[in-house]
């Protein structure tokens, strides 16, 4: 998909055509996104030349997938990219946004308003928007025992504008109990301490929460055994293959025989280390029926491989980086990276580690740890592209669960924000503004709507109806957002539909830096120069 | 067994490892071909070094390159990024089954698989259908006029890598960087590329794709990276292999640095000519830092230098330049799968064989610590003519490396020479023992000789597959010998209809005629970046380099150059 094609090389334009370029590159990529939004929003497939398949609903996913050539585009596209990197969504609601203020000033502007004005009201309404966001969200208070049943609106909020009810409600579940699995006190959540695994699978309601991890490898040995209970874990960063260039010495060897002295001296190395691992299996699972597992970061030949099977041990070779932080969270124990202080102390401990085989993928499953810290979402889907997009929503879920943590508070969704903002920006803030910038506060408060009147598109509802009803509602007190089944107003309290306090500070603060810049009409030369140099 | 991982980044070295895997991939079909050629029967190169086995959801068995590639989202054509073994594609489903509201299909223009792509399947249809023998037979005599319309759309045709590829590749090799499409902006510098690696999720699914293939790997011997270094992927590259650095520590890396002679092309003005310089500069400094070995490639005028006596070449067309330059990697690759049967016993089919690291140690890791050599190589390989060996096969390879400075005497030189499918003097195939011998003999009555010469030498010639581009000249026979007197009757330009297989002979020096190459690099870097008032500060600070970082830069530069040039401080200095 490309939108308008604009020579980058274009002479310098005048500034009116300049802004309605913008301005119209700012529309079309309003249409494209438009759709996206809310639980009656529509999903797209998109085919790629060679037939590869990507589903979204997403607009993040989207923007990337178009190949964006007018530079305003491409300006509104990475601000709302930036916008999902910081906070993990709302992207299409920064894009509508920006589109529909720029809207808002084309019809100000065409009747002679000087544009520098209108951004004067823009700033000071967007000053009173995030002071009354501060007035508007509901605090969540988060202590040792977070409000379980607030998490799961918010999630349940932002999944079923992306899958199917049954489904998102499902999810619901996982991602918050995934968060709340990896929250430490004290200390910021990060997410990649929660992995994402997939597999192909007929259904995807198979998609379940694994207290422990999986990985996608299994052991590179037959006689290693594929299922084993009550395991002690090592996890390890230590060289167990005969290496080269640890010798110091040239290359070169004067005959054969020294040669052999030094691989062999080499392969004594190895073994050694090796035969530290199986001296600590050996103390900890004597006179028991414990198991042994090692999980090494680095690589494991098949000698050492071998020597590790005749002890009974199970052996895993490049893990990935991550899991080494992952297993000490879920399993215990500590990452070591060398194996000549090796104590018991340094063992982790899982009740259940299992091999599961799908054609030539492996995966090993290390479940039924004590206090887990670390977690496993499994995604099962029929076929890569469902996968991608479960995938996709999975992470939307995880950032809103730590992003209400993290605030400490909601906001009430179904376009009730926007409504209420823009009834305060009108009712109250425009007559404190003086002269002409009042005119700047009241486009601010209407593009504010595009929110609830893009849900109302999107459910093929009357969108004045539903912007009257709203309103009226408003001045007569009653925060309500939209009903998208029947357009009535409802109390998204009660209906547990809440956003992301930060996404929503984050649209109102992002969108409008760029919009000054692009608004005030430079020559689109200016823009094209500023992009190269500024690399922020 | 020794295994070797690939990495292409960027488009000329995804050209290079197209041409690469086909050559691979024709010598594993005619090693199996009942009625080919028996050269190709005992070739006695383990494959597996290169390729990983596999099996399909469906039970399946696969083999397919143990290669990770990476480029531009929309950079694959016709082919799926899943590729086409492990049926990821299903058809387009009607319904979204996790999205029960409505549904809009957005279609990209099919590409439209070309005449040799279609031949491709067809013929893979065949084979999966019971075969019928009468039928069979006159459907070689179709493919047969095929053929040439086959020769003839590739000619003029090819748009993508994958265009002429006849290679199966695995699900996890073929990496799109999402959301960096091709052609959406000049992705021709070091700065430009900076923040893609990091980006979204990237690194970390390269990352992933890599350790998939190392984590299959029971002793990796190294692995071979390619780059086009002639833009963004540079940098793309470097981040990579930063990581690559620190994750698989012990393993070694031979890093090839490859651009197309059109990248050469787009230096009109004075401002694009600096900032080329400057890439080239910091490009060349920040991958040879991640690897053991670097070797430049890529020569500006590749249809007109030396390199191209017996070829016509078209400089404008990457599917003709990265061909001569996949042969070349192919000779250098072969010691690394080499059977050997012993220490000491060299099989009558092949000797010399040598690990990535132990070439690595040999070319630098020896008293001068130089980590980047130069390729030289000849295509077709003369016949080794008796006592003029000297001038016909040694004197014939030529430098595929730019910028270095011809006919110097370095008495510390180290090279190592891979001579494949060689002719002797009556017109029949050399024997192994007999190469070594007359190359031997040549060296003793050299004028000047290298410190030390390391030489593999191997029975089988390079093969020529069918999507090989048509760039031989008249004078290459149809087992690459050369002919005294142009073939009559034919065009100007012979290709994988004429002639079947060449010899080939190339090495990797290290020598100081590389020192011009790094000379300007270090010169461009502290005149265009480093010196007071400099043209191009703006430029690199643009990039996200601080004047300290440049300076580090230009002390690694003149580290190298020191390696090789102990005097040359002074000079430097006073620049």
């Amino acid at each position: 998909m490309s939108l308008r094609v604009l020579n980058p090389n274009a002479e310098v334009l005048n500034k009116s055509a300049a802004l309605h370029m913008n301005i119209n590159a700012a529309k079309g990529l309003q249409d494209v996104l438009k759709t996206n939004l809310g639980p009656k929003g529509t999903i797209k497939m998109l085919v790629g030349g060679a037939g590869d398949i990507k589903l979204t609903k997403d607009g993040n996913t989207l923007l990337k997938e178009m190949q964006i050539q007018n530079p305003t585009a491409i300006m509104i596209a990475r601000t709302a990219v930036a916008q999902d990197d910081t906070s993990g969504d709302g992207t299409t609601s920064t894009v509508l946004f920006i589109g529909e203020l720029m809207k808002q000033s084309e019809r100000y502007i065409d009747e002679g308003m000087h544009p520098r004005v209108l951004v004067d009201g823009f700033e000071i309404a967007k000053r009173a928007t995030l002071q009354f966001l501060e007035k508007f969200k509901t605090p969540v208070v988060m202590g040792d025992e977070p409000d379980k049943e607030i998490l799961k609106m918010v999630a349940r909020t932002t999944l079923r504008t992306k899958l199917y009810e049954a489904m998102a409600d499902q999810l619901t579940d996982i991602v918050v109990n995934a968060v709340l699995c990896i929250r430490k006190p004290e200390e910021g959540i990060d997410l990649f301490m929660v992995e994402i695994m997939h597999m192909r699978h007929k259904f995807d309601v198979d998609t379940r929460l694994v207290e422990g991890l999986v990985l996608d490898h299994g052991s590179r040995h037959p006689d290693m055994k594929r299922r084993a209970e009550n395991c002690y874990i090592l996890t390890s960063n230590v060289s167990l293959e005969y290496d080269k260039s640890e010798i110091n010495a040239g290359f070169f060897y004067s005959s054969a025989e020294q040669r052999e002295a030094m691989v062999a001296a080499e392969r004594r190395q190895v073994d050694e280390r090796v035969k530290k691992i199986i001296e600590l299996k050996n103390k900890v699972c004597s006179g028991n029926d414990n198991n042994f597992v090692v999980i090494n970061q680095k690589g494991i030949d098949p000698p050492s491989l071998d020597l590790l099977a005749r002890a009974g041990i199970i052996a895993l070779r490049r893990a990935k980086r991550r899991n080494m932080e992952r297993l000490v969270l879920a399993c215990g124990g500590e990452a070591v990276n060398s194996v000549d202080d090796l104590t018991p102390d340094c063992l982790g401990w899982a009740g259940l580690v299992y091999e599961h085989i799908l054609g030539e993928e492996k995966y090993t499953f290390v479940e039924n740890v004590k206090n887990p810290h670390s977690c496993t979402i499994l995604i099962k889907g029929p076929n890569d592209h469902t996968i991608a997009q479960i995938k996709d929503a999975v992470r939307d879920g995880l950032r809103s669960v730590k992003n209400t943590m993290e605030d400490e508070s909601v906001v009430l969704g179904a376009g009730a924000f926007e409504v209420a903002a823009r009834q305060y920006l009108v009712n109250e803030v425009k007559k404190t503004v003086q002269g002409r910038a009042q005119l700047g506060v009241e486009a601010f408060a209407d593009a504010l709507l595009v929110v609830p009147k893009t849900l109302a598109e999107n459910s093929g509802l009357d969108t004045q109806d539903v912007i009257i009803a709203l309103t009226g509602e408003h001045d007569r007190g009653n925060v309500v957002g939209l009903n998208q089944h029947t357009g009535e107003p409802i109390d998204p309290h009660m209906e547990g539909i809440f956003d992301n306090y930060s996404v929503k500070r984050q649209i109102i603060n992002s969108g409008f830096v760029k919009l000054i810049a692009l608004n005030l009409g430079p020559p689109l030369v200016y823009i094209l120069g500023s992009f190269g140099s500024t690399k922020s | 067994m020794r295994e070797i991982v690939t990495i292409q980044v960027g488009g000329f070295a995804n050209f290079i490892g197209s041409h690469f895997w086909n050559f691979q991939d024709e010598l594993l079909g005619l090693a199996g071909d009942p009625n080919g050629d028996p050269i190709f029967k005992n070739q006695h190169l383990d494959m597996d070094v290169l390729y990983r086995t596999g099996e399909t959801l469906q039970g399946i068995a696969t083999y397919t390159p143990r290669l990770v590639s990476v480029n531009f989202q929309g950079s694959l054509g016709s082919m799926s990024s899943h590729g086409t073994l492990y049926d990821h594609n299903p058809p387009v489903p009607s319904h979204v089954v996790t999205w029960p509201g409505n549904v809009s299909t957005h279609l990209s223009e099919p590409h439209k698989k070309n005449l040799f792509l279609q031949s491709l399947y067809e013929e893979e249809q065949e084979n999966l259908a019971p075969m019928d023998g009468i039928n069979s037979g006159k459907n070689d005599c179709e493919s047969e006029i095929q053929d040439k319309d086959i020769v003839e759309s590739l000619e003029n045709g090819v748009q993508f890598w994958t265009d002429f590829s006849k290679v199966h590749y695995h699900p996890q090799s073929l990496y799109e960087l999402n959301g960096l499409w091709m052609d959406a902006q000049d992705f021709n510098n070091y700065g430009i590329g900076m923040d893609v690696f990091s980006e979204g999720l990237r690194g970390e699914e390269m990352n992933e794709r890599l350790r998939f293939f190392v984590e299959e790997c029971d002793h990796i011997q190294g692995i071979q990276f390619v780059v086009d270094d002639s833009g963004g992927f540079s940098s793309v590259a470097a981040d990579f292999l930063e990581n690559i650095a620190d994750e698989y520590t012990n393993t070694p890396i031979l890093l090839y640095t490859v651009r197309g002679p059109e990248s050469y092309m787009n230096r009109r003005s004075r401002r694009q000519t600096m900032a080329s310089d400057l890439h080239d500069a910091i490009s060349f400094s920040r991958l040879s830092s991640f690897c053991k070995l670097i070797v430049p490639i890529g020569l500006p005028l590749l249809g007109r230098s030396k390199v191209s006596s017996y070829l016509c070449l078209e400089d404008e067309k990457p599917y003709h330049c990265s061909a001569v330059y996949a042969a070349a990697l192919h000779s250098i690759s072969l010691p690394f799968r080499m059977e050997t049967l012993g220490p000491a016993m060299d099989s009558c089919y092949v000797s010399g064989a040598v690990d990535v690291y132990g070439l690595i140690q040999m070319l630098a890791g020896q008293a001068r610590q130089n980590i980047v050599a130069t390729l030289d190589a000849v295509m077709p390989a003369p016949s080794l003519t008796g006592k003029q060996v000297e001038q016909s096969l040694l004197g014939s390879l030529h430098p595929f490396t730019p910028e270095i400075a011809e006919d110097v005497e370095d008495l510390q030189e180290v090279e190592s020479l891979t001579i494949h499918g060689a002719f002797g003097s009556g017109g029949y195939r050399a024997s192994v023992s007999e190469v070594e011998d007359t190359v031997h003999a040549a060296y003793e009555n050299a004028t000047t000789k290298p410190l030390f010469s390391h030489l593999s030498v191997a029975h089988c010639p390079l093969p020529i597959p069918l999507p090989f581009p048509s760039i031989f000249g008249n004078l290459v026979g149809q087992h690459g010998e050369l002919l005294g007197s142009p073939v009559m009757g034919g065009r100007p330009s012979r290709g994988s209809l004429d002639v079947h297989s060449i010899p080939m002979a190339a090495r990797l020096r290290s020598t100081t005629a590389i020192l011009p190459f790094l000379e300007n690099r270090l010169g461009n870097l502290q005149r265009f970046g480093i010196a007071r008032g400099a043209s191009g500060t703006e430029l690199l600070r643009s990039w996200g380099f601080a004047k300290d970082e440049l300076e580090d830069t230009a002390e690694r530069l003149s580290k190298m150059i020191m390696t090789l040039d102990p005097h040359s401080q002074s000079s430097s200095d006073s620049d």
